[in-house]
């Protein structure tokens, strides 16, 4: 069902884009005039047609294939893995987190909601881990591979990235690096 | 610059020791996460990615081929030892590589598969050297209908990469060229698909795709399986005792057959070292003559394997450094990098650029040599690695995909379509739709259109004067019937049936 239901919402959204979204802008005038020019809709649209019918014959085949399967239901449909839902949900707010809180936050938070999602009990030392694996990717990323990794623009994050930031130089001319 | 210039000049690229210890460091990290189940050699090359940013392009170049090759070869430790394999590519290893191990022969049985895995590398560096400089000279005289039908003829192969699922598989494919139609058009820079998104103007990154599509959605399934990666009880130690002269003089014609489809088939945009590995184990099983004792533990079934997969490394870099057009997912990964690293991949690399051909052939000689003694010791290790629960293992996954997103273009824009491609992955594999064949189309889409269109152009509109020069004519009738064969064989299959 999972699998019929994603089909006909890509059927739909093709359908929509291909009215409202294949060109966004007008074509220049000359390459409008132009009859030896392949105009920039034509590709996409092309593409989307071809989509289109595949997309309906896959539909078509989902449905007569599990036309006397008794698991072809609306309610299978809630029966997906709740971990991969939030997998998902941890993935996507951290890519939203990344901006406000930066890298230290959302590092720790991510790796510490991802061991407990992946069945991680000991939540002490999957803290530790955190913190440790937050620090040291820090150290190869931004110290030794020079990748500016976001301090945040919340200021208390910003403030401890730049905290941590001054803390890793100052170790860094201390030790003539 | 002449094959032997090419040859003298990478060995003396590599005699520069940051570049030699860049290669050895890149030998046991691609190792490790080709050894690691659930990471790819594509996941290893694109986790690599971050290493380079800082990089020259030479040594950058370097990392990434030795990442590659090696983490091809890493694969076969976890799939004789546990009877996991590393990479999707050493899943034919399992076969006979495991059955050897619980014998006691695991030390033969790795042997055997590092020592092919060498050959194999070392036969398609050659070709890749030898045949490049060919494929170039001709590839200068290729007009856009000529590259247009390379590039769809890479496409034509979507039917073939999984004859099951044929219309999937083409569905996956065209989402992957209407994925590439996102952003502004490459004649005229008319705005397409972006949805009224300011970030999508510039087009879909493809680093942050492909890490979405290959390592988020892989550590995303693994949320649905057990902690541990730990395999069937067997093996736990690894005895050194290696193949013998006459065992290896034994298999020298499968080597040279595998050596030379595996090369083949990874010169094929969009087949790689899977598919060589599982069409030259299927054929050798064909072409022996004790085709029985084949999965109950011989060397022939675990060199077949390990030649052909680590022969398409070497393939897969002959379009991409010749024509650039990436033979498999890793390839395309690559190219990205090197793209971003200023190499002008395509006909002029060796007119521009010679050095980097020469660094690419001579990181492939001297990671395929150093990579059996390095996976020899890592396998050692690999029976306690193996125990780290993948709890700890699978957010640091997560962790270096978000950073290597983000460091592309310190874009947060970036990490967000890493996030979504990796749930769109998964969605991808939930609906049996092919990843591989999305990527395919995405990469090769861009140069699709815009070829086709300039050829529209030259050709004042006429489709028939468009395929009149011979190679592309060639070439559009052997990819057309590349892309019908499997849809009408199938369809007289299920009448047979």
């Amino acid at each position: 069902m999972f699998e019929l239901i994603c089909n006909v919402l890509l059927w739909l959204g093709l359908l929509y884009s291909y009215f409202f979204h294949v060109l966004e802008a007008p074509i220049p005038d000359r390459t409008a005039r132009n009859p030896y020019t392949l105009k920039p809709d034509v590709w996409p649209k092309a593409i989307i047609i071809l989509l289109l019918i595949c997309i309906a014959i896959n539909i078509i085949n989902i449905i007569r294939k599990n036309r006397n399967n008794p698991d072809f239901s609306f309610a299978s449909m809630f029966s997906i893995n709740v971990k991969r839902w939030l997998g998902m949900a941890i993935i996507i707010g951290a890519s939203f987190i990344l901006e406000p809180l930066g890298y230290m936050a959302t590092c720790c938070l991510v790796l510490f909601l991802y061991g407990l999602l992946l069945g991680q009990t000991h939540v002490f030392r999957l803290a530790v881990f955190s913190v440790v694996i937050t620090f040291v990717l820090y150290v190869v990323f931004s110290v030794l591979l020079s990748v500016n990794l976001p301090r945040g623009t919340i200021e208390a994050c910003r403030n401890f990235s730049l905290y941590v930031e001054g803390i890793v130089s100052s170790v860094q001319s201390a030790l003539g690096m | 610059m002449t094959t032997w210039e090419l040859f003298t000049n990478g060995f003396s690229v590599l005699m520069d020791p940051y570049t030699f210890l860049m290669v050895v460091f890149a030998i046991v990290v691609g190792t490790i996460f080709g050894a690691l189940p659930g990471v790819s050699a594509t996941m290893a090359v694109a986790l690599g990615l971050p290493f380079t940013y800082s990089m020259q392009p030479v040594p950058a170049i370097v990392f990434l081929v030795a990442v590659y090759c090696s983490s091809i070869t890493g694969g076969s430790i976890t799939a004789i030892l546990f009877k996991i394999p590393g990479v999707p590519s050493s899943a034919p290893t399992t076969f006979d590589g495991y059955p050897m191990a619980q014998r006691g022969e695991a030390g033969k049985a790795l042997g055997i598969a590092l020592g092919s895995s060498a050959i194999g590398g070392l036969v398609s560096a050659l070709a890749m050297l030898t045949l490049s400089p060919q494929l170039t000279q001709a590839a200068l005289s290729f007009s856009p209908s000529d590259i247009f039908a390379i590039t769809f003829m890479g496409l034509s192969i979507l039917t073939c990469l999984d004859s099951k699922n044929i219309l999937r598989t083409l569905i996956s494919g065209l989402l992957g060229l209407l994925l590439a139609c996102v952003g502004q058009d490459p004649m005229y820079a008319v705005q397409r698909l972006t949805f009224g998104s300011g970030e999508l103007i510039a087009g879909l990154e493809m680093i942050p795709v492909l890490i979405g599509i290959f390592a988020v959605t892989e550590v995303l399934k693994q949320t649905k399986k057990r902690d541990k990666l730990t395999a069937d009880e067997g093996t736990a130690s690894v005895n050194t005792k290696m193949p013998s002269f006459r065992e290896w003089w034994g298999i020298k014609w499968l080597l040279a057959r595998c050596s030379i489809i595996g090369t083949i088939i990874g010169i094929l945009p969009g087949a790689g070292a899977t598919i060589a590995s599982f069409l030259c184990y299927s054929s050798e099983t064909k072409l022996s003559k004790h085709p029985e004792k084949f999965g109950t533990g011989i060397i022939d079934g675990i060199a077949a394997s390990e030649t052909a997969n680590n022969a398409a490394t070497g393939g897969a870099m002959v379009p991409l450094l010749s024509l650039g057009i990436p033979g498999g997912n890793a390839a395309a990964v690559m190219m990205s990098a090197l793209v971003l690293k200023g190499v002008q991949l395509g006909p002029l690399l060796l007119v521009n650029q010679p050095q980097y051909l020469s660094a690419t052939f001579a990181s492939m000689v001297v990671t395929n040599i150093l990579m059996v003694i390095v996976a020899i010791a890592i396998a050692k290790v690999f029976a306690q690695i193996l125990a780290v629960p993948y709890s700890y293992l699978g957010p640091i996954i997560i962790m270096l995909a978000i950073i290597g997103s983000y460091a592309t273009n310190m874009s947060i824009a970036d990490v967000k379509i890493m996030a979504i491609a990796g749930v769109i992955g998964l969605v991808i594999s939930a609906c049996h739709f092919n990843s591989a064949a999305l990527i395919l189309g995405l990469v090769l889409g861009v140069i699709c259109e815009g070829n086709f269109s300039r050829a529209y152009t030259i050709s004042r509109a006429n489709l028939v004067n468009m395929f009149a020069r011979p190679v592309a004519g060639t070439l559009m009738v052997i990819s057309l019937v590349l892309l019908v064969w499997p849809i009408v064989s199938s369809l007289f299959r299920k009448k047979e049936a």
